[in-house]
């Protein structure tokens, strides 16, 4: 990764990132309509809505909550740009939990009981898919010997066919990451299960904005996780890769409209004891692969 | 040479120059200024120094090697005498093995034996020294203000013991109230004098020495209340401590017996580079992991939290448990793919995954600390027992980095506990808004221990580097693991640290002088680090390692290249600036006050107290307390498997260390 290509990603990656979130949440949105059998909203309300939110009166309970929620979002901002220019894939790790961090303060700060509880279940989130998110730079390691993402395109095979596991266990954990059900534990897009607005209860007008365009960024950022195992030499498979990103984002939102949201305690149980085979087993795999008893 | 010295005399100096000058005031003048010369000295000695390595010998060493040994009995008499007063036989039993032993080791072996380097200075005896003064010095300083509150805290007490009147309470009231502060700071000097001596002896009888100094300033500093509790907590350090201290003496006795008699530290490391020793590396492995308070004897380091706050952080940050990691350190060479090297990782790895865990349950502030110091003191025993330059590399950056967070955090409860009048994490609510400048600096603390860009991160990413390069596949997990545990343990006490509740009374006002002062200091260096990160690797770190690399001739050390890469670590250099300007915005904005009630369901009465009418109509406190996740990492469930199975693997490896010392024999 050069500063170039950094600049390069970083500016591709503010503009594009955006766009294609609203795309996907709007496209999400009319397909979960069709699923339960309504007409659903315009493909571009997610966008609306955030102009909407963005001209509300400004009203918060102090001065540091908006603060947190930019810095979530800056941060979101430099991991994806990171991912996308081919850097280090522990840094977008290390920066994707910063922001996660100043996201679950902004919560915190404002000392509100609805807001509390959202941002301890944001933590057993983090808590539950962390480990998973951190073996899967190192099995990327393993394979490229490298941790720059930059180092599929010299791959000859992609990596979904030496890490299946790692990759099954990256889609698990990835319900998580984009707040679908049965993982939406800390806040919920689906009015139904809801108690209040979990961790965004006490945000509002412009932080709400933000908080939906953070998201944006970090839903295209966890599909390019997704697509990161499908790239390899040849530059046409971006296109599969970015085929594959879609129809797992499709499948989220089938598992998204079929289930309803778990305990705390099943989804970090299961998320933990997944993560664990996944990678226990991986490395069996590739030991065997490799032809080598560990 | 003569800077040495003066940094083991000078300190001693003060010591007793403060046993004889009792005044607060001339106590302030006396401690501030140590603390400044001890500073400037470590400095002067690194430029003087930095980066080469050298070693002295030292004219009448015979004498110092006297006055050595008569410290190290002094040590031991006065743990016999204390031990045969509170009828401790272990301890009783333990002090005087080690005097014999010691002696035994003396005249039997060491007195007349060649040693061509007495004392020596390298990188990172160099790093510990600047640790030692600047962290250990800010800590002396923080401690004025701190025991003055403490003092008249305990004679508040002891008057209230006194007005109920009963003639056993009021003994034990007069007890309370007597002040004994002269001897506390005097102990803290004594303290950073034993680690000075500890971080340059070469030669092993004076290593021992300090080894011992540094245990009996501790047994007397976590016993300075004189309570039931303190002197118990006391005892039990001091009994993990001093077999640590016999396990040390065995191995100096081991190699000194020898086929090729070993007196020196650096001849000890090139002997167990090329494989030559394995029980002897094992004993001091074992010294090092009872000093830094590893699995299945971390229960000294959190007893010792009974003791005024300083010394929690004096203990946790830049002496003591930093002396068992800095041997182990010195000696990661000579770990590796061997039985000493393993015993060493595994240990650490599982003390690391075990404390994190157990630091979840903790609402404690002082014990949650205490579990993230020992589970972070594994990780670098863990990286010490891989052997590798990279790992090394994360192990002293790690060592660095805890020493400034937690000196700064165990300051900062200090002085929240005694403003706030509790160290439970939940009583901390609302701190923001009436001491935000203390609330800053705890979170700062706080998102250091953890966080990117700061420095226990980046020594961590660098662990886990240099984990899958030395084909420590398994301890990836462990690692993974742990990390997303950290994150629980600081991140919702961070929530409730930065919580913006109702309007209150400002009390930051009250906090003496010299502990704002401190806390600043502390919180600043810690800034300045963290900017400084590619700068640490390369002026401190990275000659170290090719400084040993070169001395023990191992090819992989001498050309080694820092872990994560220069670019890397400058990225984060610039991700920390991003967030210091945007912190800069935040505090420079015109803020527009709160203008929105909290969201209560409706039933709200009062937005700013957080109360609501009950079902019964009755008005009631919104509270919220905070994650704890006792039933899965709970002290009850997890500390007697863990200690269980700590101590059969430490068995197990001693058990195969005698074999294949038989063996090789």
């Amino acid at each position: 990764m050069t500063p170039l290509s950094f600049g390069v990603a970083l500016v591709a990656f503010v503009i594009l990132g955006p766009l294609l979130g609203c795309f996907l949440t709007g496209a999400d949105r009319i397909i979960t309509a069709r699923m339960q059998g309504r007409v659903g909203p315009p493909f571009l309300q997610p966008y609306y809505d955030v102009r909407k939110l963005l001209a509300k009166e400004r009203r918060s309970l102090n001065s540091f909550q908006g603060y947190y929620l930019i810095l979530a979002l800056i941060m979101t901002i430099l991991s994806g740009a990171f991912f996308f220019a081919g850097g280090n894939i522990l840094l977008v790790v290390f920066l994707i939990s910063l922001s996660s961090l100043f996201f679950i303060i902004a919560a915190y700060s404002t000392r509100s009981p609805y807001a509390e509880v959202g941002a301890g279940r944001e933590i057993i989130q983090v808590l539950a898919y962390e480990p998973m998110i951190i073996l899967l730079g190192v099995f990327f390691f393993l394979i490229t010997d490298s941790f720059d993402t930059s180092a599929v395109a010299s791959l000859e095979l992609p990596l979904v066919v030496a890490l299946p596991l790692v990759f099954a266990g990256l889609l698990f954990i990835l319900t998580i990451k984009l707040r679908k059900s049965p993982f939406d534990l800390s806040f919920s897009h689906h009015a139904h299960q809801e108690l209040v607005k979990g961790i965004t209860t006490e945000m509002s007008g412009r932080s709400l904005a933000v908080v939906e365009i953070t998201h944006w960024y970090e839903n295209v950022l966890f599909l390019g996780y997704v697509g990161l195992f499908f790239v390899w030499a040849p530059p046409s498979t971006l296109i599969l890769a970015v085929v594959v990103a879609l129809a797992v984002y499709f499948l989220e939102i089938v598992i998204d409209n079929s289930f309803a949201r778990v305990k705390w305690q099943f989804m970090l149980s299961w998320s933990w004891i997944v993560s664990l085979l996944c990678s226990a087993l991986s490395l069996v795999l590739l030991a065997v692969l490799n032809g080598f008893v560990v | 040479m003569v800077i040495l010295a003066s940094l083991v005399i000078v300190p001693l100096i003060t010591a007793l120059l403060l046993l004889v000058f009792r005044s607060n005031r001339a106590r302030a003048v006396l401690v501030i200024a140590a603390v400044v010369l001890l500073v400037a000295l470590s400095l002067v000695l690194t430029v003087r120094y930095l980066p080469a390595s050298s070693g002295f010998a030292v004219a009448q060493s015979g004498i110092v090697s006297y006055v050595m040994l008569g410290v190290d009995l002094l040590c031991c008499l006065y743990v016999l005498y204390r031990g045969i007063r509170a009828s401790n036989y272990l301890a009783i039993f333990l002090a005087a093995l080690q005097g014999i032993l010691a002696l035994v080791y003396e005249f039997g072996f060491s007195h007349n034996a060649a040693v061509s380097t007495d004392v020596y200075v390298d990188a990172l005896s160099l790093i510990m020294t600047l640790i030692i003064a600047v962290i250990g010095g800010a800590i002396c300083v923080y401690a004025l203000g701190y025991m003055q509150s403490y003092q008249e805290h305990l004679e508040h007490e002891g008057s209230r013991l006194a007005v109920s009147g009963e003639p056993s309470r009021v003994a034990e009231a007069l007890r309370l109230i007597r002040d004994r502060r002269h001897v506390f700071f005097a102990l803290m000097f004594v303290f950073l004098a034993a680690m000075f001596a500890l971080v340059f002896s070469n030669r092993l009888s004076w290593l021992l020495t300090a080894w011992e100094v540094t245990t009996v300033c501790s047994f007397a500093l976590i016993g300075y209340d004189r309570t039931e509790e303190s002197i118990r907590n006391s005892f039990r350090a001091v009994v993990v401590n001093l077999s640590g201290g016999l396990a040390f003496t065995l191995a100096l006795i081991m190699l000194a017996g020898g086929g090729t008699p070993i007196f020196e530290l650096d001849k000890l490391i090139e002997a167990g580079v090329d494989g030559a020793l394995v029980l002897p590396l094992m004993l001091l492995a074992f010294a090092g992991i009872t000093k830094a308070a590893q699995m299945p004897f971390q229960g000294w380091l959190l007893g010792a939290m009974v003791a005024p706050t300083p010394v929690s952080a004096l203990l946790h940050s830049s002496t003591m448990v930093k002396a068992g990691v800095f041997l182990l350190i010195k000696l990661a060479p000579t770990f590796g793919w061997n039985v000493p090297g393993l015993f060493v990782l595994i240990v650490g790895a599982l003390s690391f995954l075990g404390c994190t865990a157990l630091a979840i349950s903790q609402s404690n502030a002082k014990r949650a600390l205490a579990y993230s110091t020992v589970a972070n003191l594994g990780l670098i025993v863990c990286c010490a027992g891989v052997g590798t330059p990279e790992a090394s590399w994360a192990a002293i950056f790690l060592l660095i980095f805890h020493a400034a967070a937690k000196a700064l955090l165990f300051c900062c409860v200090g002085t929240a506990e005694h403003h706030l009048g509790s160290r439970n994490i939940e009583r901390l609510d609302n701190i923001f808004v009436r001491m935000p400048w203390l609330a800053s600096c705890m979170a700062l603390g706080m998102m250091a221990m953890f966080i990117a860009p700061f420095g226990m991160l980046v020594s961590k990413w660098a662990a886990l580097v240099s984990l899958i390069e030395s084909g420590h596949l398994e301890l990836l997990f462990v690692l993974a693991f742990g990390s997303a545990l950290t994150f629980v343990i600081w991140a919702k006490w961070l929530g409730k640290v930065l919580a913006i509740g109702r309007e209150d009374e400002r009390i930051s006002t009250r906090v003496s002088r010299t502990e704002t002062v401190s806390l600043a200091f502390m919180a600043f260096l810690l800034i300045a680090l963290t900017l400084a990160i590619p700068y640490v690797s390369e002026l401190f770190v990275m000659p170290y390692l090719w400084e040993t690399g070169q001395i023990l001739q191992l090819p992989l050390w001498s050309t080694a290249s820092d872990v994560l890469g220069y670019d890397n670590l400058m990225i984060v250099s610039v991700v920390f600036m991003v967030m210091l300007a945007l912190l800069a915005v935040q505090i420079l904005r015109r803020r527009p006050p709160s203008n929105d009630t909290v969201y209560l369901a409706g039933v709200g009465a009062d937005s700013e107290e957080r109360s609501y009418y009950n079902a019964f109509g009755e008005l009631s406190d919104a509270t919220q307390r905070n994650w704890y996740l006792d039933e899965l990492f709970g002290e009850k469930i997890l500390v007697r498997p863990a200690t269980i199975l700590l101590s059969a693997v430490i068995a197990v490896f001693f058990i195969f260390g005698i074999i294949l010392e038989l063996m090789l024999v």
